[in-house]
């Protein structure tokens, strides 16, 4: 049985696109066929955080409107050739889709792919609602900042009026040492206000940005904390009970002394 | 925020003003409230109530909306006053 889950937010910015990325990777990695659907028509991404931008021949668009075979529009991964990208259209809008192709779309992959992962658009508008039309489950991105969080609500009751189940949350960019003195949100603050179940917690981590330079995805770096946590998301996804890691990235004793003095001790930052 | 002004309380928790503000936010979200009407609310529920208990301030009441698992939960918190009479 295949399963296709979309990626959603309604705010911009907070990881949906590096949340689809890695969790395909991950999946792939499990041994699963997997398929990783851009569908944020005219403002295309995912190829390029997943390092194959010049790869694209045909595009999401060009399927639907029948200028080529789904098969010749899927890109492979340059690691794992059970994971596929379906990009994005750059230079159509969000129009040239409907919600029926999307659904169609999403039929035709499930008979190839274990999992299909979708990437939305950001915003409540058609491009959000076209992918999650064909969506089984749906993930939502969030930041615990008052901005992120409020989208993020405003879409829990968008995928419930859609009847799309009660969609899971990922905590992305948690700064723990924020939390601890009282300058962020926390894990728990977050989920009192959206009352969704939560399937991972990502910190914060400046590898996120350089392995992203690169083309290149957290999960395969394994001195990455945030991609350790979405490989436990994707373990989750599949079923695994996997306990919620809390990522210990506090200062040693000495350093929280001084740190509370105004110092910092050295060695602090990793 | 400095350890000192955390110990002796100076400052509220950055934290919990952002936890605050996103309440407040999704009452008017949610069930379609403005402050204003939020403060209204509040001004006629100290009325009803002071006709039965003393002491209300419609200032000092708090209402929040909180997600439950299938229903919202509209949350009024009334603080009474200590007055001679009820110490």
């Amino acid at each position: 049985m295949s399963r296709v889950i979309t990626i959603s937010s309604g705010k911009g910015g907070v990881g949906k696109t590096t949340s689809t990325a890695n969790l395909g990777t991950a999946l792939a990695m499990q041994g699963m066929k997997v398929a990783v659907v851009d569908a944020d028509i005219g403002l295309r991404n995912l190829d390029v955080v997943l390092g194959l931008e010049n790869r694209i021949v045909y595009d999401l668009v060009d399927v639907v409107e029948g200028r080529c075979r789904l098969r010749q529009a899927l890109i492979r991964d340059k690691h794992f050739p059970d994971l596929c990208l379906l990009p994005a259209a750059q230079t159509r809008d969000k129009d040239a889709v409907t919600s029926d192709d999307m659904i169609a779309l999403t039929n035709q992959l499930r008979a190839e792919f274990d999992y299909v992962l979708i990437d939305s658009p950001a915003g409540i508008e058609a491009g959000f609602r076209n992918a999650i039309a064909g969506a089984d489950e749906v993930l939502i991105v969030t930041t615990p900042e008052v901005a992120a969080v409020r989208d993020a609500d405003r879409i829990i009751g968008l995928v419930e009026a859609f009847d799309k189940g009660h969609p899971r949350l990922i905590l992305n960019r948690l700064k723990p040492r924020m939390v601890s003195r009282g300058e962020m949100m926390s894990i728990e603050d977050v989920l009192q206000i959206l009352a969704i179940e939560l399937i991972g917690v990502v910190p914060d981590d400046e590898l996120i940005v350089t392995s992203t330079n690169r083309g290149e995805v957290a999960v395969l770096d394994r001195g990455s904390r945030a991609g350790r946590a979405f490989n436990d998301i994707a373990r989750r996804l599949a079923g695994e009970d996997v306990p919620l890691t809390v990522f210990d990235d506090s200062p040693g004793l000495m350093s929280r002394i001084f740190g509370a003095f105004g110092f910092r001790a050295r060695g602090s930052e990793r | 925020m400095s350890f000192l002004e955390t110990l002796f309380g100076k400052r509220t928790r950055s934290s919990d003003i952002a936890r605050d503000r996103l309440l407040t936010v999704l009452v008017h979200d949610r069930v379609k409230l403005t402050p204003d009407m939020l403060d209204q609310l509040k001004i006629e529920l100290s009325a009803v109530i002071a006709r039965y208990v003393p002491a209300v301030d419609a200032g000092a009441i708090e209402v929040t909306l909180l997600r439950g698992e299938s229903s919202d939960h509209l949350k009024a918190d009334i603080p009474l006053r200590r007055t001679p009479h009820n110490l």
